[in-house]
């Protein structure tokens, strides 16, 4: 997890084993997100208008878990359980949520827009802290 | 290691789920700008409500006004019909039409002229147009509705009238035997003829054959038809 150092040494192979797993972790993602937007972009099936909405507000809260993961794995807390339930847990409620106050005629989505962005915002302030810090 | 692996396919499958949605939404809001908007989609629909309540207010408005013109056609016919029955009967008693029902025959012929009665004055031998002229006048009082004599129907125009030795009625010339035809209530038209003192009997006086029938079905032929 020494962000800094490991990018300075990065040539030499310095890294401890946590750092192999870290890195592997980020290679990884990197190469599903690639492969999700690959999917997403070819497969045939528009999404219908109605239900972009809630995709909308379910995919911000999918960010917002990715980047608790990533803030979780600086602070050395990553547990893969809390991870995935969490994501998946946080886009269905904040689609649930958008559904619900459509519903009722209250834009609920906004309660979800404006809890998710403010973790998101968050998580990306102590991620870039511990970031610099190192 | 197993619990690494588990981990690095948790966190591929969450990166790529978090890919597809993102890309599948990228899609969804790029063709909803090319498309309608959902604000105009909104517009669109409240206005398409306001259209159909609109589309069934003058539904029944039409069905009312329907309603209305088959009530004002249906009075035009019977309008209509009263005009034609009233017409029908303007005609009946013009004489335009011909007519049929109860009334009586009346036959007058001449006197026979081999009788050798010398007190018959030759004049006398003929039916004077008086006689019919009265025999229809005594009809007419006695409630008859339609009158023809030898098949000419009697008219508010119609003559009697003498011309020599025959009789025109209706410019047509008529000989005898005389047959009058009259619809009307025969058991009154043949007791005003046949009173005490009545035409019969003066005619009978005169010498003229006198016939007198009652019939339940006559047929008078209209004006200017045989």
């Amino acid at each position: 997890m020494r962000y800094f150092y490991f990018i300075q040494y990065f040539p030499s192979i310095k890294e401890t084993a946590g750092d192999v797993v870290m890195w592997m972790g980020i290679f990884l993602a990197l190469i599903g997100l690639g492969l999700g937007a690959l999917i997403g972009f070819y497969i045939p099936v528009a999404l219908p208008q109605d239900y972009a909405k809630y995709m909308s507000v379910a995919a911000l809260a999918a960010l917002d878990s990715v980047f608790g993961g990533i803030r979780a794995a600086f602070e050395d807390k990553f547990d893969k359980d809390i991870f995935v339930t969490g994501f998946f847990s946080n886009a269905l409620l904040a689609a649930g949520l958008t559904y619900i106050g459509d519903r009722l005629g209250i834009d609920l989505y906004l309660a979800a827009v404006v809890a998710f962005g403010v973790r998101l915002f968050q998580n990306l302030a102590i991620i870039r802290r511990y970031i610099l810090k190192n | 290691m197993p619990q690494k692996t588990s981990m690095y396919v948790s966190i591929m499958l969450v990166a790529a789920v978090l890919g597809l949605m993102l890309s599948v939404q990228f899609r969804a809001v790029n063709h909803a700008s090319n498309g309608i908007s959902i604000d105009r989609a909104q517009e669109l629909t409240v206005e398409l409500k306001q259209i159909n309540k609109e589309k069934e207010d003058l539904s029944i408005e039409i069905s009312d006004l329907t309603f209305k013109l088959n009530q004002i056609k249906q009075g035009q016919t019977e309008a209509i019909s009263a005009l034609q029955s009233e017409l029908n009967k303007v005609r009946m008693n013009a004489g335009l039409i011909t007519v049929s029902g109860p009334g009586i025959e009346l036959v007058l012929d001449k006197p026979d002229t081999n009788t050798g009665d010398t007190q018959i004055s030759p004049e006398l031998m003929i039916i004077q147009d008086e006689y019919l002229l009265s025999a229809l006048n005594e009809l007419w009082g006695a409630g008859a509705e339609a009158i023809s004599i030898n098949g000419q129907r009697i008219i508010a125009t119609t003559e009697v009238r003498q011309a020599g030795s025959f009789i025109n009625i209706n410019l047509n010339r008529v000989v005898p035997p005389y047959q009058i035809l009259a619809i009307g209530n025969p058991q009154e038209l043949m007791d005003t003829l046949g009173i005490t003192g009545g035409l019969q009997e003066y005619w009978r006086d005169l010498g003229i054959k006198v016939s007198l029938e009652k019939h339940d079905d006559l047929t008078l032929p209209a004006y200017g038809k045989k």
